[in-house]
């Protein structure tokens, strides 16, 4: 007994510093915190006359009663999504048309929908307002070449906070084969490592990719196999011995939960600049992250097709079309509702083994030949 | 809330044991029956009341089918009480249908909202307290706090194992509470945690892994050794509760039924079953099979009897059609054995080497049946069961998949495989009281803490990706 009890002491003060009770406490505290809102509420109510607050049935006072709980309920929501990590959309917009179309030309349009979730549950929910009108759009469908992020321009008030329109770069985008591939090398989160797996490119192209990899430590990572050596060495070392083609960057899932929008990019960019410095001569191609499906969105943990549509705004303003140049596989296998296709998935992050083609079909289509 | 969770682990549970420890004997049964409803209320606060009106409206269905059951077992005054016993059948009629319809409505999913937890068990457990007080074979419980208690009781409120009456009866009037109880309890306690946190939900990866790949496009090798881990991850889940359940039982002065024995190593399908969920297994023949004659009335009504089981048991695991495969293929099984059984097989292979074949056919035949079990969309079952025959064509097959599966989790595997064998319990029983032993056990128990605290209750929520 006394080594149960001893052993759990010593764990919680040692190890643990008591933070396992922390949770518990903060949620009694909150609780305490929504019941003494409610009364307030409840104390506000009655002063304006209606002391029937509480009850349940159609009386007037019910009515205003229930409206009272109603925006106390709200704050509540408002409380969370402040607390919640930065998503920076905040107007979710029906945009079933455009979003819903997976076929790309082989001129190149990328269309990166950044709307599209009619967001029932989530915070979507509790906005009042209009969506703007998204027909609006229509204006942007006229190719822009050689304007590379400027399509922002021509918004005016429609664009309203992070909210992006389509981006619409007309690039000479070639069809290719695998050989494409045989000097690039994929870098990237699990995701990656499913195209490694599955995509049939095991042997022409080379992958630096591993579970949970994320912009932050992506040169640092021990990650790479050397053929007969058992210890692995890192992003950056590698890529100072080899130098590729081609690089295909695809992380930004596993950092859903970390920093915000703005902080995310700056590490992004940085990454690419160092990328830019260790392989003069690569193409860099910067994958906007693929989006989960709708249902997982909904889930309200910080994995959400908003947040992830708002970071993929900001990689793609990374791209000078130069060197680098963003892709948008998300058309491709995204419904109607603007997440993943369910049919695609299991989980809802990750594409089955055999829909990695529709990936690997879009980066076929969209080469940049020199 | 569950076992395997930080809250009841480190909050619910030492509290309760605090409050239950300073509660003076005559209060105990009250102290757990309102810490048992607190515990559902954590996890299901919107059907608490569906459990206590349930609970009261069983309670006096008990006193009434109670009156006149004596009778049997005593003198017999058949006749003039007729009536009586006219009565009593419509009554029992009535109240079995009165809760398998609760649970039905909720199994076919009408009851929008899900199923409230715990409910096939509580059900169950209420039901063979009315048989038993109908048969005579059990006196009727005049307290309703006794009777709320056996029906809620928080170590077998979730998941069983479906302990009847009879078994808590005397704890229910007395129970020792004691330190070493609540020692040897937790002891058993921390075999079950491990087995879940530590096996079960680290082999549960490698199923999950599979189905993020999509079954279309497995290796042969690699859906076997998902289908084996799954089954290893099925057996130590559940295992793993019951133990858990039974510890905690010990802790508070019950002795609760144990649930698994070793089912792995069973050598047919049939034992396989009676060393499986055996609670389950002994409600369904106590309770179906026997009344329907059991085997006593010739082969076919045997055959037919069986069958009545099996369905019903698919039925109490789920209302898809997986489960009607599944527990169709298990009576197949079985009557095959049955057949065999009768054409002297049993002599043929209790020999020499050929006593391995029995436990390589249920090494074969179960991982098979356990897919029919985890798999409720019936294409994909297809695809499953053909790409483990190899009769599915893959697509985008990875050949070399299953490569992988051994290298990251061939150790998790072979524990597994140690830990299905009785030789686990045996060195558990021998080091249990010792002090390395102890030790170990204490480690354990603040690893699967440990583990917990990183990756929360559900393993895949936490993950990288």
């Amino acid at each position: 007994m006394i080594f149960w009890v001893a052993a759990g002491i010593i764990y919680l003060s040692e190890v643990d510093g008591w933070q396992v009770y922390a949770k518990p406490i903060e949620q009694v505290k909150s609780w305490y915190e929504s019941i003494k809102q409610d009364f307030r509420q409840a104390g506000y109510v009655q002063a304006s006359g209606n002391p029937l607050w509480n009850t349940v049935s159609g009386t007037e006072g019910a009515v205003s009663g229930a409206d009272g709980m109603f925006v106390s309920s709200g704050d509540r929501l408002q409380q969370v999504g402040a607390e919640a990590p930065d998503t920076g959309v905040q107007d979710p917009m029906p945009d079933a048309a455009e979003s819903g179309t997976p076929e790309s030309s082989q001129t190149g349009e990328i269309n990166a929908p950044e709307s599209g979730i009619p967001d029932a549950a989530g915070a979507g929910a509790s906005h009042s307002s209009e969506p703007p009108d998204n027909r609006g759009t229509g204006g942007h469908d006229s190719p822009e070449p050689g304007m590379p992020g400027g399509w922002e321009a021509g918004d005016g008030p429609e664009t309203d906070g992070a909210m992006g329109w389509e981006a619409q770069n007309v690039l000479d985008y070639q069809s290719v084969e695998d050989d494409y591939f045989g000097d690039a090398v994929f870098i990237g989160d699990s995701r990656t490592v499913g195209m490694f797996e599955y995509g049939g490119l095991e042997e022409t192209a080379a992958f630096y990719a591993a579970k949970g990899l994320t912009i932050y430590k992506l040169f640092d990572s021990e990650i790479v196999t050397v053929a007969g050596q058992k210890k692995k060495i890192t992003v950056e070392q590698a890529l100072s011995e080899h130098s590729y083609a081609k690089i295909y960057l695809m992380v930004g899932i596993n950092e859903m939960g970390t920093g915000t929008v703005e902080t995310f990019a700056a590490a992004y960019k940085e990454a690419v600049d160092h990328l830019l410095e260790l392989q003069p001569d690569a193409i860099i191609y910067i994958q906007g992250i693929i989006k989960v499906t709708s249902e997982r969105s909904q889930q309200g943990d910080y994995i959400n097709n908003e947040g992830i549509e708002a970071r993929n705004e900001a990689i793609s303003q990374l791209a000078d079309n130069e060197r680098v140049f963003y892709l948008d596989v998300n058309p491709a296998i995204c419904d109607e509702t603007g997440g993943m296709n369910p049919i695609y998935t299991f989980d809802g992050v990750h594409l089955k083994a055999q829909y990695i083609d529709l990936w690997k079909g879009f980066l076929k289509q969209h080469a940049i030949l020199r | 809330m569950i076992f395997s969770s930080i809250e009841f682990l480190l909050c619910f549970l030492p509290l309760f044991l605090l409050l239950y420890a300073v509660t003076p004997k005559y209060m105990k049964n009250a102290i757990l029956l309102s810490g048992s409803l607190v515990f559902y209320a954590f996890g299901e606060p919107e059907y608490l009341w569906l459990l206590m009106v349930s609970t009261l409206i069983n309670y006096f269905l008990g006193l009434h089918l109670a009156r006149g059951a004596k009778l049997k077992k005593g003198k017999k005054k058949k006749q003039k009480k007729k009536g009586l016993e006219r009565n009593r059948k419509i009554l029992l009629a009535l109240s079995v249908a009165g809760n398998i319809g609760v649970l039905a409505v909720f199994k076919s999913g009408i009851g929008a909202g899900g199923l409230p937890m715990g409910i096939s068990f509580y059900t169950f457990r209420i039901l063979s307290y009315l048989f038993d007080v109908y048969r005579g074979e059990e006196t009727k419980e005049t307290s309703f706090l006794r009777l709320a208690t056996y029906v809620t009781m928080f170590p077998q409120l979730l998941s069983g194992p479906i302990a009847s009456y009879g078994e808590v009866r005397e704890a229910l009037h007395e129970r020792e509470f004691s330190a070493n109880s609540i020692q040897a309890g937790l002891k058993v306690f921390t075999m079950g945690l491990v087995f879940k946190v530590l096996l079960a939900d680290r082999l549960g990866l490698l199923w999950r892994e599979v189905q993020v790949t999509g079954f279309e496009s497995i290796s042969t090798p690699l859906a076997w050794i998902a289908a084996i881990a799954y089954s290893m991850k099925l057996y130590f889940d559940f295992y793993g509760y019951s133990l858990m359940a039974v510890g905690l039982g010990q802790m508070l002065g019950f002795s609760l039924p144990s649930n698994f024995l070793n089912p792995y190593m069973a050598s047919s399908v049939r034992i396989f079953y009676r060393r499986w969920h055996i609670t389950l297994g002994r409600w369904f023949s106590r309770y179906v099979y026997i009344p329907l004659g059991g085997n006593r009335k010739g082969e076919w009504r045997t055959l037919g009897n069986l069958l009545c089981v099996w369905l019903l048991t698919a039925l109490w695991h789920g209302s898809t059609v997986n489960f009607l495969i599944w527990g169709i293929m298990l009576w197949a099984l079985i009557v095959m054995e049955r057949q065999l059984t009768r054409l002297g097989m049993g002599k043929f292979v209790s020999r020499g080497v050929l006593r391995a074949l029995p436990h390589l056919y249920l090494w074969l035949v179960i991982p098979i049946s356990w897919m029919c079990f985890a798999i409720t969309d019936l294409s994909q079952l297809g695809i499953y069961l053909g790409r483990m025959s190899g009769m599915t064509e893959g697509i985008y097959v990875n050949a070399d998949d299953w490569k992988n599966a051994v290298m990251n989790y061939g150790v998790l595997l072979l524990a597994g495989g140690f830990a299905c064998t009785p030789a686990l319990e045996k060195l558990f029983d021998k080091w249990k009281d010792r002090l390395p032993g102890m030790l170990l056990l204490i480690a354990l128990f603040w690893l699967c803490v440990w583990r917990l605290q990183v990756e929360g209750q559900n393993p895949f929520m936490y993950l990288n990706f």
